[in-house]
């Protein structure tokens, strides 16, 4: 349901010139499966999300997500998808529920369809509590869940969550992976990104290790300690991270 | 683009601003609140103000001739010398009536200034008698004389010292037995004796000091009652002589103002509220739009609505909406909180300097209906330009700075809308904010309205809208460009950029590089103004001409010219590809020939026709145009001077450095429209500024179709020499050979100058136009965008 084919994405930087966040990155996502993208701060996750999601344009390479090119069907995709991140706040003078009902139109659900979905999602994220708040006076968790509701109102076979828990406590963190595991054995194709290996661990089916804009390593988790003899994720993670930096430093 | 978004959007952002106290407060509360509250600050003013009486001393006061100016006991002026009633109460009179200081209830800072206005009363009496030395003495004393003209000036400052020391306001000196003086004269005249030849004439003096606000006020006050004071010594004197009181005026014509009140009251209302109306639309946009801007971005929800599917464009159109709507309630508002609160404090505090307004009434239910229609165009104008600021601001705080640019040339164009003698012209009515200001000046000046002023409606409606639809497309282009999205706020520094500038050199330039260069060469050209100006004032007598060619010439070399050759060498890294020196096909030179010699009867034509549009040329770009036909130069150095140098200079810079720039983006119909629009900009006078950029419209067009800078260079060379020749055709007509036959086969002379036959002209106007649609068929010479590295290799 995810298609990355050598995507690539440069910036202008006053300092360095041109900077490459993303280099030739591929890679694919199946539906009922959770992908992590696991790098360090920087190396380029949001970036490629950000592309998936269609906010950013690719500079070379192509991206297919849930059938539609990001480059030349933008509108198409952003209804398949939800996404949610750090940075897809809340409106601070909406209650819970109208920020939800204003997306759930915004993604063109029929009235009646979205009144039910909006009952539905409130009830399984358990979320009447927060229902009547406005966003001002929401707690961070109350925040996280309102997001996640708005993520998934419009039932999109795509997800794509861009560090969904930093910040978090790790209450609301570990609901909020819960309900992320819930929605895969619903036949989402998830694509999730963070830089705590525990989440990749216990949540993620296939990896992929990205850093500095290039991925170093992907497949199951297995796959990949067999493929490097080293059974400790977070080892294999410093090691290949490690060999990474290394070889830039032999090259220079 | 569905509507159904648009609304979504729209109601969301009218209820998010609903629920925020501080826009409510800022467009419902604040004006509501504030005009009554000055209103309230201004009455209390105008209170304290007329509460400070101004003090006139007034010496001499028992040599007064009837019939009295001052009262019995000479503390105040009489009221019968004042027109308006009251008047007197603000004049403080300190007269020496009675004579004894130590008598009569005086202050003693009024004493002091008794005091110090007889020290003035004997040096002004030295005054006079050093005057009348002056008077008598001959030239040849000429140092005697320079000398008391010294002692005079050291006597004039004396006086002033001593008259800000007093703290009196006016100073009147009534000399000793002037009353005798005046009955004299009188019975003199009434007997019809001469005069007495050598009588000394005896006259009061009165002193002021007019930098001084003070002073001037109270001077005005105290000259009105000694005006009418004098008229009735004057009416004794006549009745006195037997004579007829209107002696003194023989013709005493009768005035008549057919101004009403209400008309007076229009006039303010005329002031007032187009100035308000803008202003406000202004700021009742700008705070709103930064908020749903650059505020969405910095609370983070920007992304979450970019990740929906809506389309940017029905974000930006959404939230324009809701900027207008909230631009339009402030506006009016305002107006009706100000217009209530003013009409409530005149008729309150009526009489006085008020009562001359007269009755200040509410404008015509019409004339408030055009004051809503035109706020639309105007609000629809700050909303979409403040939304484009607002989202290219990737903070509040920076948003909020774009403010002051943006309120500072609005009040600049609503300044000079105000100026009485502004009316509106076709020209004007074409100009953002000036149009509907000044047509809603016009509708509110009911009496002497500008005749055929509707006929304005509609132009001023259009361009308003075409301003704000333009406004609006630059907010939806910018909200697609990623670098405005997500801007960093990454550390500029001058020295890293200009390292960047050198380093990452493109094979052509950037857009804001060719923006750049426009600046510049319009800053150069307004710094160099006055020097060119002084130059050719100073030029030698009959050598105005010549040195107006070498201006030319200069002005197309130093500031047109050398900024882009400049920046093209050093910012691009294949100065020949930026400027598109390479040989183009022999089609589009032809082409570059023939076009502008087709396009030549048009262009005077509907130069002719339009005329009436232009505001008449400024006196410098006569004399410019009058060198080309005065026949006192020879053709050649003005085929020079008008043709070959701007065809080398301008294209260089506008079809070569700065169409190149605009191109970086591969956007050619962008490139052209705007290289177009900036060439016309850059010639200021109206006239020229249309048809320049016409003319470069189809000039980028060349450029860009052939892909070589040749025939763009070749067509403004041709247009520009036959420019020259056309200015030389009356000339021309009389000679008999040739070339005179040709030219009265071609054109005809009418009293609006020389133009061609209605027929060569539609003949022409074919020509040239199925040539033009032939070259927009023609494929376009790519032009990619190539970094060093990548030329390099």
């Amino acid at each position: 349901m995810i298609k990355v084919n050598h995507l690539s994405k440069h910036f202008e930087d006053l300092r360095k010139g041109r900077v490459y966040a993303l280099e030739d990155v591929s890679f694919e996502v199946r539906p009922g499966e959770i992908f992590g993208l696991l790098g360090p701060n920087g190396a380029g996750k949001t970036t490629c999300l950000r592309i998936l999601s269609t906010v950013l344009k690719p500079s070379s390479g192509e991206a297919i997500v849930a059938g539609f090119d990001v480059a030349h069907h933008p509108a198409e995709v952003r209804q398949n998808i939800g996404f949610m991140s750090g940075n897809t706040g809340i409106y601070d003078r909406m209650t819970g529920w109208e920020l939800v009902e204003y997306f759930g139109r915004l993604y063109g659900l029929p009235e009646d369809l979205l009144q039910h979905r909006l009952h539905e999602v409130f009830e399984t994220l358990k979320m009447e509590d927060v229902r009547d708040v406005l966003g001002s006076k929401m707690s961070t968790g109350m925040k996280q869940k309102v997001s996640i509701a708005r993520t998934i109102v419009h039932d999109p076979p795509v997800l794509i969550f861009d560090e969904p828990t930093s910040g978090l406590d790790v209450l609301v963190a570990r609901a909020l992976l819960e309900a992320i595991d819930a929605l895969r054995s619903k036949g989402k194709s998830i694509i999730f990104s963070t830089h705590i290996m525990r989440e990749v661990e216990k949540l993620c089916d296939r990896v992929a290790i990205i850093h500095k804009g290039q991925i170093l390593a992907s497949g199951t988790i297995e796959e990949l300690s067999t493929r490097y003899q080293e059974p400790e994720m977070e080892e294999l993670f410093f090691d290949l991270i490690r060999q990474a930096d290394g070889d830039a430093l032999e090259l220079e | 683009m569905t509507w159904r978004n648009i609304r979504l959007i729209f109601f969301r952002e009218v209820a998010d601003q609903l629920r925020d106290r501080r826009t409510l407060f800022m467009v419902v509360i604040l004006p509501l609140l504030l005009y009554p509250a000055m209103g309230i600050g201004m009455m209390q003013m105008t209170l304290l103000f007329s509460e400070q009486p101004r003090t006139v001393v007034v010496l001499g006061a028992k040599s007064l001739p009837s019939p009295p100016l001052l009262s019995q006991d000479g503390s105040r002026i009489l009221d019968q010398w004042f027109v308006t009633e009251g008047d007197s109460q603000t004049l403080q009179i300190v007269s020496d009536l009675p004579e004894d200081d130590e008598v009569g209830p005086r202050t003693p800072s009024e004493l002091e200034s008794l005091q110090l206005a007889r020290e003035i009363r004997l040096r002004l009496d030295e005054l006079k008698r050093l005057r009348d030395e002056v008077q008598s003495l001959t030239e040849n004393d000429s140092e005697v004389v320079a000398m008391k003209q010294g002692q005079i000036e050291s006597l004039l400052e004396e006086i002033a010292e001593y008259f800000a020391r007093a703290n009196i306001q006016v100073l009147i000196v009534i000399p000793d037995g002037f009353d005798e003086y005046i009955r004299r004269e009188n019975q003199r005249l009434a007997a019809r004796e001469p005069s007495v030849e050598n009588e000394p004439r005896l006259q009061p003096t009165i002193i002021r000091n007019s930098a001084n606000e003070k002073s001037l006020i109270a001077y005005g006050r105290v000259r009105e009652a000694f005006d009418n004071w004098e008229q009735a010594v004057l009416s004794e004197r006549l009745a006195l002589a037997d004579l007829p009181a209107d002696l003194t005026q023989p013709i005493n014509a009768e005035r008549v103002d057919l101004a009403k009140g209400e008309e007076l009251a229009a006039n303010v209302w005329s002031k007032l509220f187009p100035a308000m109306l803008v202003i406000m639309a202004m700021t009742g946009a700008f705070y709103p739009a930064v908020d749903l801007g650059a505020g969405e971005k910095e609370r983070g929800t920007m992304e979450t609505l970019l990740i929906c599917p809506a389309l940017r464009s029905e974000i930006v159109i959404g939230k324009f909406l809701t900027v207008l709507l909230f631009s339009l309630i402030t506006a009016l508002l305002n107006l009706v909180s100000m217009g209530v609160t003013g009409l409530h404090v005149l008729n309150t505090a009526g009489g006085g300097e008020l009562s001359a307004v007269g009755d200040v009434a509410i404008p015509g239910m019409e004339v408030l209906i055009w004051v809503g229609i035109l706020a639309i165009p105007l609000a629809a104008l700050f909303a979409s330009l403040s939304l484009a600021f607002a989202l290219f601001a990737k903070s509040t705080k920076e948003g909020q700075y774009y403010l002051t640019p943006l309120l500072t040339v609005t009040m600049g164009l609503t300044v000079f809308c105000l100026s009485p003698a502004v009316e509106l012209t076709p020209f004007y009515s074409l100009i953002p904010v000036m149009g509907p200001a000044l047509l809603l000046k016009g509708m509110l000046l009911t009496s002497n309205a500008q005749p055929g002023l509707m006929w304005y409606v509609l132009p001023v409606l259009i361009s308003s809208f075409a301003y704000s639809g333009l406004a609006l497309a630059w907010a939806i282009d910018q909200f697609q460009r990623e670098e405005v999205l997500f801007r960093e706020a990454e550390r500029f520094n001058v020295r890293l950029w200009i390292r960047h500038l050198l380093r990452d050199k493109e094979s052509i330039p950037s857009f804001s590089e060719a923006i750049f260069c426009f600046v510049m060469i319009m800053l150069l050209q307004f710094a160099l103004l006055k020097t060119f100006g002084s130059a050719l004032q100073n030029a030698p007598a009959g050598q105005e001409s010549w040195t107006m060619l070498r201006l030319l010439v200069v002005q197309q070399l130093v500031i047109i010219a050398c900024p882009a050759l400049f920046m093209g060498i050093l910012l691009t890294s294949n100065p020949l590809f930026t400027f598109q020196l390479r040989l183009p096909k022999l089609k589009y030179l032809a082409l570059g020939l023939l076009l502008p010699l087709l396009l030549h009867p048009v262009v005077v034509e509907l130069a002719m026709r339009l005329a009436w549009f232009f505001p008449s040329l400024p006196p410098h770009a006569q004399a410019a145009l009058s060198t080309m036909s005065d026949g006192s130069v020879p053709w050649i150095w003005l085929i020079l001077a008008f043709a070959v140098a701007p065809a080398i200079c301008e294209e260089l810079a506008f079809r070569g450095f700065i169409l190149s720039g605009f191109r970086h983006s591969g956007r050619h119909v962008l490139a052209i429209t705007l290289s177009g629009i900036l060439f016309g900009v850059m010639h200021m006078i109206p006239q020229q500024v249309f048809n320049a950029a016409l003319l470069g419209v189809l000039l980028g067009l060349l450029a860009i179709k052939s892909g070589s800078i040749l025939p763009s260079m070749l067509f403004h060379f041709v247009n520009n020499a036959l420019g020259v020749l056309h200015g030389n055709l009356g000339t021309i007509r009389e000679q008999g050979d040739w070339a005179g036959n040709w030219a009265q086969q071609l054109t005809v002379t009418s009293e609006l100058g020389t133009t061609y036959r209605l027929s060569v002209v539609l003949i022409a106007a074919l020509l040239a136009g199925l040539l033009i649609a032939w070259l927009i068929k023609q494929r376009t010479v790519p032009m990619p965008v190539r970094r060093r590295e990548d030329t390099a290799e």
